[in-house]
């Protein structure tokens, strides 16, 4: 049992890592699709905001995308990959 | 200081190599001619034998399986069949009992072969007394059957994958909030292309 939390806790450790690597890469990309969305005449003048407002409004819509939701997928990914792996291994 | 450079390189390339051909897991085409049980003092070589099981001793010695084959071109193989449980390698290996069981039953004369697929992972070494670790068992139709390594297909193109990945992390930190520090500018508005001009000058072309 010790040795399963001994590789549990570092692996946890390591995903969480990915997970805020990820999610700071995510968030940069939403930001950069506003900045573009803004510059185009159709999206962004039309929106009657300034860039700032244009941006913060839309990183606010970010946070509760579908989008982001899936980053938890860095977590059940590995954790299901493993689980796929004790089985295959052992029980197969 | 370009040989330094590429020596450097090139020992770095070696390493990962070697790591990675350690780790995983390759087929053998074998014919098991025995299984034993032997207890090994370990000593310099014991980075290359499993670690002990959780919660138990760290002994200096400890009986371990074997199953000593015959390859298809008539060299002998021997693997040692270890548990690696939670451990390095990631292999998840508990049943090492029940692998050796089914090794047993697989016996086969050379009048009469049954040939295997045994999947393992490791080097033999003979100067190291060092041994690869069988990981399955499968029967196979004949010595020259053919093994598709699909696993290591997809792991290889998944790490390939996941390093070009952090790379284009990296370029984008740099190029999104390292690049605008270094250049003049009343506000963070247009940091993109800003970013863009100072590779422009750096490199005298015009980065994306």
């Amino acid at each position: 049992m010790i040795a399963f939390f001994r590789f549990a806790l570092p692996g946890l450790a390591g995903l969480t890592l990915i997970y805020v690597l990820i999610g700071v890469y995510a968030r940069s990309l939403a930001r950069e699709r506003l900045e573009k969305a803004w510059e185009d005449p159709k999206t962004g003048a039309a929106s009657c905001l300034t860039r700032e407002e244009f941006i913060a409004q839309g990183m606010r819509a970010y946070k509760h995308s579908l989008r982001r939701k899936l980053l938890v997928l860095v977590y059940i990914v590995p954790v299901g990959v493993v689980a796929i792996l004790v089985y295959v291994m052992n029980y197969r | 200081m370009k040989y330094a450079k590429w020596t450097f390189i090139g020992l770095l390339a070696v390493i990962l190599i070697g790591f990675l051909h350690y780790t995983l897991p390759q087929h053998d085409i074998v014919r098991i001619v025995g299984t034993e049980n032997r207890r090994i003092d370990f000593g310099e070589n014991s980075i290359f034998w499993a670690s002990p099981a959780g919660g138990a001793a760290q002994m200096g010695n400890r009986d371990v399986f074997f199953i000593q084959t015959q390859r298809a071109n008539g060299k002998p193989m021997v693997y040692r069949n270890e548990d690696t449980g939670w451990g390095w390698p990631p292999y998840f290996k508990l049943d090492s009992s029940n692998l050796q069981t089914m090794a047993q039953d697989l016996v086969s004369n050379k009048a009469d072969p049954l040939w295997v697929s045994m999947t393992h992972y490791g080097w033999r070494n003979e100067w190291l007394s060092i041994y690869p670790n069988a990981v399955s068992v499968k029967v196979v139709s004949g010595p020259d059957a053919r093994i598709i390594p699909w696993f290591n297909i997809v792991f290889l193109i998944l790490l390939l994958v996941a390093v070009l990945f952090v790379r284009r992390l990296w370029l984008r930190f740099r190029h999104r909030s390292i690049d605008p520090m270094f250049n003049d500018g009343p506000s963070d508005d247009g940091a993109h292309r800003r970013g863009k001009r100072f590779w422009g000058r750096m490199g005298g072309k015009n980065r994306k």
